[in-house]
């Protein structure tokens, strides 16, 4: 169960298979050097439930009490691996969830207090598909935007559970795709000084990686180190926004709503922990039906519209406390410098209201519903390439492995291949294409590896051949997703509700049919065509309602300006030309308040793709970037089951 | 000492010693006359077959060791599975990992031996990762072009084959609440069968555009189920369990089956292994449309063989009767006190009454059917 959607709560057994030993290594601190022959010991437990081990030793003079020290077993060392499953993983999964969350707001202490924390929620774009899919099969209004769905959130969050900050993910992730693409051009043009290789994998899946790390961790060179919309949202709301309000991070009390619950598994990594303060750049995870469930609990529809939720920003949603400005002058954390007179592209930052701190909303990246970092790359390629490029595509195998390939039509030399790939079963085709190109050996089963090179090495076709040359190129980029359909269909989203299924008439092609007047029996060998079964509804979620969600998400993309816009080759590829540029200062700003660059020679506008000094690149490196490490992996089964 | 009064009885052609525990899985290989079987002692070992005395009305068929192959899998060899085409043959072994094997070329090659059995070194082409835990079971389907494989892990995967060892990973099913036992393929099409610890079985077909998925659960044994075997026109499938029966389901349409029968009584402990054979028919007493023979085999030594009489296709549903069977041969204590982990009918023409068995004992045995009079 290294996947989200396999992990189900009402799935749970107490049932153990045997032999399977738990994967976290027990650490010994006082590791005592046994002489062999040594006397052995025995367990006892006293009244108050401590372990104490006791010498048997009849002929020595001293008995030897020693208490045993408690092995501790947490949430991300349980959801990393797939051995035993038990009603315990419900346990530790509790440890993260709405309850939490209801308990913090409860016992946060008043404003005026010292030991107060802010609490402030962010919730991916994918949910609030979900939810908006969910209020359109329930209810009879019109479809939902994610738009009022995000205002309904806000609205619920800020009046009902206190948060003094609602915001989405997108602008963290037009940060991610910025930085990714960074990440990429690097890796293409040979600085692979982190050890980075290609082709580069996605990495703002967790799923993905914890299944790397602990089956795959030859892999862990290819997986951009880039962190994910999640962690970068942390790194904002921690780092960047709660030094404008004039809090530290641990002031701040930061949950996220995902589609995903590996995503709880990724906000729990020590990386994302900071020693300094004590708290993590997102302190809770909550799934999308965990946030349903919490307006459930609380009697709140979010089928009903709430005022302004047409329009942008309402100063109305934060009636409580207006936070500080974005730019206090007051604020000694971040003194504004003198010299500072540069401006982004001889533009002025845009004015801010003093009312809430402003980042964009609901950011449109055209390509994928998971994140699009497949596309960002093609269109950051397609605009530095001196010539004109060719994209064309291919279905591999359904919508969840398309190959993608960008072509000089000049010379007819392939400039790029990408791949999406969603889904475990494409992914191990991925691994194992990946492993074979690049001349790894792929992979170890959790039970042990073969012995030996006894496999043998299959000779590359066609390598001399320059036309099979070139169709056997390798991937510089795939974007991998566990969950099959992306992540609107990750296991944290809602699942369609018993009564749109049982309204539902027509098959799985849409046709009207009989089901029980089709009885005629087949015979052997005849095929009438017929793969539809009735009452399909797989592990993976009803295709149909993913498709929903998939339509939910991009349902109000906003039209492109009417006016015909400076730069129309940027306008084309991004489809929202407008919202990209804005998107693209705030990030320029991001940049330079948490990376500090030294003052640019020339008056030169700072960019995402701009080189700062090494000491800048190092905190760039720090806020944006991680790593990961292989899990250990051997298994010994002493008495493995037949 | 028989004690049982039926028509035929089980008789011992040859006796293949060699593994140094116990055998878990024999193979007949679909176009040589090679038999494969593997072992806890991770080898694999082939034997080349040939029947002698031409003359006379029962040939005897003799076994020689061919070659014994240090398959490198560091656990248990659980299972073997030759591909229709007979040239590679698969091993899905506790060390979660499935090796693919092809034979080399050789000079020997040149002049063949008997029915051109090929005297090269056998390679491991190619290692199919994938399972975390380990594999109990591989299948080729009747086309060749697709791998079955399950394991403890709970999943079922289906792998499709590619020029030069290559493998795709075309679906993987986490149906299976528990351990996954066996995986079985239709004769005729390409629909896939699984059986588990759960006590279900369960049924996959391929949906073009997307994945394989399972379209039918299977209900109805108590405990464990062992074994899967569809009868040789796909008719019906065989399951085994843990509760000492074998039931019957029958398609009743394109994707529904029904338990028609239940075999109980006949086995004292598990029942591990069920193969299907096409069989020979006994006479021509008009009892309907002859179904081959079913072996069974298990925790109790016991080697039971049923013959199946599939009833006439009839037009009423609602009067649909179940297939007959009658035991035509049995034999207790095959292998001595040892269980019986596999049974396996040889699908070569002429060969009908032949089948081997894999033991606990470390023996594989080759039997025959002997109907009385003939």
């Amino acid at each position: 169960m290294a996947f989200s959607g396999a992990l189900t709560l009402t799935d749970l057994n107490d049932y153990i298979t045997p032999a399977q030993a738990c994967i976290k290594p027990v650490e010994q601190t006082n590791r005592i050097e046994q002489d062999p022959g040594a006397a052995s010991t025995q367990i006892h437990i006293d009244s108050s439930g401590s372990y104490y081990e006791v010498s048997t030793d009849t002929k020595s003079v001293a008995t030897t009490v020693k208490k045993l020290e408690q092995a501790q077993i947490s949430l991300n060392d349980c959801l990393a691996c797939s051995g035993c499953i038990t009603s315990a993983e419900s346990v530790l999964i509790t440890m993260q969830s709405h309850t939490e969350v209801l308990n913090f707001l409860s016992s946060n202490p008043s404003p005026l207090c010292s030991s107060h924390k802010s609490p402030v929620l962010s919730i991916a774009p994918q949910s609030l598909a979900s939810l908006a899919t969910s209020v359109s099969s329930t209810s009879s209004a019109p479809t939902t935007t994610l738009h009022q769905i995000l205002r309904r959130v806000q609205a619920f969050c800020t009046s009902v559970l206190g948060f003094d900050h609602v915001f989405d993910t997108t602008f963290a992730r037009h940060i991610v795709l910025l930085e990714h693409t960074q990440e990429f051009m690097e890796r293409r043009s040979g600085d692979n000084s982190d050890g980075g290789k290609l082709p580069m994998l996605a990495s703002a899946c967790p799923g993905w990686v914890c299944y790397a790390e602990k089956t795959h961790s030859e892999m862990l060179p290819f997986i951009s180190r880039t962190k994910s919309p999640q962690q970068v949202m942390g790194t904002l709301v921690k780092n960047w926004m709660g030094r404008n309000w004039g809090k530290k991070l641990s002031e701040i009390y930061h949950v996220t709503v995902m589609p995903c619950y590996d995503k709880k598994l990724e906000a729990s990594r020590q990386d994302f922990y900071s020693e300094l303060y004590s708290t993590r750049d997102v302190d809770c995870v909550i799934t999308t039906g965990e946030l349903e469930l919490l307006m459930r609990e609380k009697g709140w529809d979010l089928s009903i519209p709430v005022p302004g939720e047409e329009g942008e920003v309402s100063p109305s949603i934060y009636p409580s406390s207006p936070p500080p400005p974005l730019y206090p002058g007051s604020a000694d954390l971040h003194p504004p410098r003198g010299g500072e007179t540069f401006g982004l592209n001889g533009e002025e930052p845009p004015a801010h209201t003093s009312s809430a701190v402003q980042i964009p909303e609901l950011l449109s990246h055209p390509g994928t519903s998971s994140g699009s970092y497949l596309h960002s790359i093609i269109s950051a390629l397609t605009l530095s390439h001196p010539f004109p490029l060719e994209l064309s595509t291919r279905t591999v195998r359904g919508a969840d492995y398309e190959e993608y390939v960008l072509t000089n039509p000049e010379t007819g030399e392939v400039v790029f291949k990408g791949a999406k790939c969603y889904g475990f079963r494409n992914l191990q085709n991925v691994v194992r294409k990946v492993g074979r190109e690049a001349g790894v050996q792929v992979g170890r089963g959790a039970a042990g590896r073969m012995v030996g090179g006894r496999v043998r090495k299959v000779g590359q076709k066609g390598g001399v051949n320059g036309v099979n040359g070139e169709r056997e190129r390798g991937y510089d980029y795939v974007e991998v997703m566990a969950c099959p359909g992306g992540c609107v269909n990750g296991g944290g989203q809602l699942r369609p509700s018993v009564r749109a299924q049982v309204e539902k008439k027509t098959d799985e092609e849409g046709y009207e049919r009989d089901w029980s007047g089709s009885g005629v029996k087949v015979g052997v060998g005849m095929d009438d065509g017929e793969t539809n079964v009735q009452g399909y509804a797989g592990k993976w979620g009803d295709k149909d309602w993913t498709k929903k969600v998939e339509s939910a998400y991009w349902h109000d993309l906003p039209t492109p300006p009417a006016s015909p816009a400076l730069e129309s080759s940027e306008v084309k590829i991004n489809g929202h030309g407008r919202s990209t540029r804005e998107a693209d200062r705030y990030a320029a700003i991001v940049l330079r308040d948490l990376c500090e660059p030294e003052i640019l020679s020339g008056g030169e506008g700072l960019t995402w793709e701009t080189h700062m000094g090494a000491i800048a690149e190092e905190k760039r490196r720090l806020h944006f970037r991680t790593q990961y490490r292989a899990v250990e992996g051997e298994v010994i089964g002493l008495a493995v089951k037949w | 000492m028989m004690d049982i009064d039926v028509p035929g009885h089980i008789e011992k052609v040859a006796e293949l010693e060699g593994h140094d525990d116990r055998a878990w899985c024999v193979a007949w290989n679909p176009t040589k006359p090679v038999l494969a079987s593997c072992s806890a002692d991770k080898t694999v070992r082939l034997y080349h077959f040939s029947k002698t005395d031409a003359d006379t009305e029962n040939p005897s068929v003799t076994f020689v060791h061919n070659t014994t192959i240090s398959t490198g899998h560091t656990k248990t060899v659980r299972s073997i599975a030759w591909a229709p085409s007979g040239t590679t043959f698969a091993t899905g072994s506790f060390d979660s990992n499935i090796g693919i094997w092809e034979q080399e070329s050789s000079d020997e090659d040149d002049e063949m031996h008997g029915e051109g059995v090929k005297t090269g070194e056998w390679e491991c082409m190619s290692l199919l990762e994938g399972h975390e835990t380990e594999c109990k079971c591989v299948a080729y389907s009747t086309s060749g072009t697709l791998l079955a494989s399950c394991s403890r892990d709970k999943t079922v995967w289906v792998w499709e084959v590619h020029p030069d060892a290559d493998f795709e990973c075309m679906g993987v099913m986490m149906e299976h609440s528990q351990d996954v036992k066996c995986v079985a393929w239709h004769p005729t099409e390409e629909i896939l069968a699984s059986a588990s610890y759960d006590d279900t079985i369960k049924l996959y077909i391929d949906d073009p555009s997307e994945d394989w998925f399972c379209f039918t659960t299977l209900t109805g044994h108590t405990s464990t189920v062992w074994s899967l075997a569809f009868s040789p026109n796909g008719r019906y499938l065989a399951s085994s369990s843990d509760d000492c029966t074998i039931r019957i389901w029958e398609r009743i349409e394109q994707h529904k089956w029904e338990c028609v029968k239940v075999i109980e009584g006949q086995h004292e402990r598990s029942i591990y292994s069920l193969s299907w054979g096409v069989g020979k028919r006994r006479g021509d007493d008009g009892k309907g449309e002859f179904g081959g023979w079913l072996a069974s085999t298990g925790g109790d030594g016991k080697i039971n063989i049923y013959e199946i009489y599939e009833p006439p296709s009839s037009s009423d549903p609602k009067g649909r009767e179940p297939p007959t069977h009658t035991l035509i041969a049995t034999l207790p204590s095959a292998h001595g006190v040892h269980d019986i982990n596999h049974v396996s009918w040889c699908p070569r023409q002429g060969y009908e009454d032949l089948f081997a068995t894999a033991g606990d004992d470390g023996i594989v045995r080759v039997w025959r059917i002997n109907l009385n009079g003939q």
